[in-house]
């Protein structure tokens, strides 16, 4: 078990090391911040724009990153060396989990910041974000699989950008188009009502719903993930 | 001991055979050589690493199989890939701190940068280096994982001479630590100068290659008999003849660089170019003599006006590097040294 949880932080060592270097994918973390450095001279920011800035950090960095620091294992053909050695599948993927998981806490903690936002009561909405980041690891370790270079990465990244960044804005739309009442599902929408409650002052009772609906994107997303990981390999 | 052992291995690609059936047992301190095509060596690696599934027949070391233990299997066989990706933005020191900490690595790296001779470069990143400082980072991360068997696919193709000693070192150093080497190539030259043994895998199946070189004795007869020969060889017809595609090319000796044995035949290599001869090298060897050809290998003639430079990698292993643009090398066997040494007066 100890050696598992070695060869885990080794990788999680390396990838933060190796990100730190690289301003391709690394340049995310600033755009992040500068969305919320500008969006912070804003007088009377609302709710909604507080958790724009953090939805846009999920996909740009969570996402992102997870997905283009898989796919350039597979592109520089690194992946290779590191499937022969004692390394499982598993301790690779949780170690750059890891090194996503890390950027995005820290990456939020600047953005709050910096637009001023603390919450009414920390414990829920920290649960609501940990949660999130699972989801956007798992869809951003489900892209990275599908796609074979960072270029590639980049732009299969950008549908969940728009859908999971922006998509709070097509809310505004629903009345006009009842499809898009599965958005309220998504777990960015649900993130924005649950942080509506937390601020009324509401307790576990009442937001366990959005919770719940949040665990359900995770789940699914990474039932998902283990499926496309299994096919690939049967057809390797 | 045999503890690397390849069972009735074979591989066929539609309708043609890439290689039929064959067994190969290697034991500690073996270094053994497989020369073959480029399709063959991936198809070779390929079912090593499992990328190519195996329809019949068994790789298995140490007792295991790839199917039955994955993790002995692959702590036992270590790669160094002709084509391998390394991590460009790291130094070469957190490359090797990484690849130490997932094989649980306990020693200090200094010996490993020594052996590689990349102590002076420790701190630098990977991507500011040179293709044969990079091949020296691969063959440093093989020393970590310390396998019993390293196979190394291509290990001195375009590198420098530096970096080819340092391999030569390298495979000496495993041999004495115990453990094997097999050298997967394309190349003759790199086969012979770099194993012990030498194995030809083709459509025909693996045979091996002679590499001893003849008994010395009678090496005193030889020189004398090739001036006898110098003096009775016709003026007439002196030229060489290969064939290319049904025509037949008459080349005249001076322009030959060296000829290399080849199924029964020779190759001849003019110019980077290589013309099939169905004369055999001891055949060509007479003819030559005069020209100032020295049947430098059991499996080599050599045009000793190219010839550049006669490298020592060790005691017992040479090469001459000729003085063409590729700076092409050939091996010298070590009778043959002692040979040439008294052919150019330097006893």
């Amino acid at each position: 078990m100890t050696f598992r949880v070695k060869r885990m932080y080794a990788i999680f060592q390396k990838d933060l090391k190796d990100l730190s270097k690289n301003m391709y994918i690394g340049s995310t973390v600033f755009m992040a911040v500068l969305l919320a450095a500008l969006y912070g001279r804003m007088d009377g920011i609302t709710l909604e724009l507080h958790f724009m800035v953090i939805n846009m950090t999920f996909a740009i960095v969570t996402g992102f990153i997870q997905c283009a620091i898989i796919a350039e294992e597979k592109e520089k053909n690194t992946l290779r060396g590191l499937m022969l050695s004692p390394a499982t599948i598993s301790e690779i993927m949780a170690g750059k989990s890891l090194v996503s998981f890390i950027t995005t806490i820290v990456t939020l903690i600047i953005c709050m910041w910096l637009t001023g936002y603390t919450p009414a009561s920390i414990l829920p909405i920290a649960i609501a974000i940990i949660l999130s980041i699972f989801f956007y690891i798992a869809m951003g370790t489900l892209l990275g699989l599908l796609s074979k270079s960072v270029m590639e990465a980049s732009v299969i990244v950008l549908p969940v950008l728009f859908i999971f960044g922006f998509g709070s804005f097509l809310v505004g739309f629903i009345d006009e188009y009842p499809v898009l009442k599965v958005i309220e599902y998504f777990p960015n929408v649900q993130i924005i009502d649950l942080a509506y409650k937390v601020e009324e002052g509401l307790g576990f009772g009442d937001i366990w719903s959005h919770l719940g609906v949040i665990m359900a994107w995770v789940v699914v997303t990474a039932l998902i993930t283990i499926v496309v990981f299994k096919k690939r390999e049967m057809d390797e | 001991m045999t503890f690397f052992k390849v069972e009735n291995l074979e591989k066929h690609d539609k309708d043609s055979i890439l290689f039929p059936t064959f067994n190969l047992e290697m034991a500690e301190k073996e270094i053994v050589a497989i020369y073959s095509t480029l399709n063959v060596r991936h198809t070779i690696l390929g079912m090593i690493t499992g990328e190519i599934p195996i329809s019949s027949g068994n790789i298995m070391i140490s007792g295991s199989s790839l199917r039955k233990d994955r993790m002995t299997y692959f702590r036992e066989i270590g790669i160094c890939f002709f084509e391998e990706g390394l991590y460009e933005r790291l130094t070469i020191k957190d490359y090797l701190r990484f690849f130490g900490d997932l094989y649980n690595f306990k020693q200090t790296f200094d010996q490993i940068f020594q052996l590689v001779q990349l102590h002076t470069k420790k701190n630098v990143k990977i991507k500011h280096l040179s293709g044969s400082e990079k091949r020296r980072v691969q063959f440093a991360r093989l020393l970590i994982q310390n396998p019993k068997l390293y196979i190394l696919e291509e290990a001195d193709l375009h590198v420098d001479m530096e970096t080819k000693r340092v391999l030569i070192n390298m495979i000496h150093h495993i041999k004495e630590g115990g453990k094997s080497v097999l050298i997967l190539t394309g190349s003759m030259e790199s086969a012979i100068t770099l194993a012990d043994q030498v194995f030809r895998l083709d459509e025909d199946g693996l045979r091996k290659i002679e590499t001893e070189t003849e008994e010395v004795t009678g090496k005193a007869e030889e020189v004398a008999q090739i001036e006898k020969e110098s003096e009775i060889i016709p003026i007439g017809f002196n030229k060489i003849p290969t064939k290319v595609n049904d025509k037949i090319v008459l080349f005249d000796p001076p322009e030959i660089d060296y000829i290399e044995s080849y199924d029964g035949g020779s190759k001849i290599y003019i110019r980077g170019d290589i013309f099939p001869s169905t004369l055999t090298l001891n055949h060509l060897e007479e003819k030559l003599r005069a020209y100032g050809f020295f049947r430098c290998h059991r499996s080599y003639i050599v045009n000793l006006q190219k010839v550049r430079e006669v490298i020592t990698w060790t005691r017992n292993s040479y090469s001459l590097v000729l003085d063409d643009k590729k700076k092409t090398s050939i091996p010298l066997s070590k009778s043959k040294m002692v040979l040439l040494k008294e052919l150019l007066g330097l006893k």
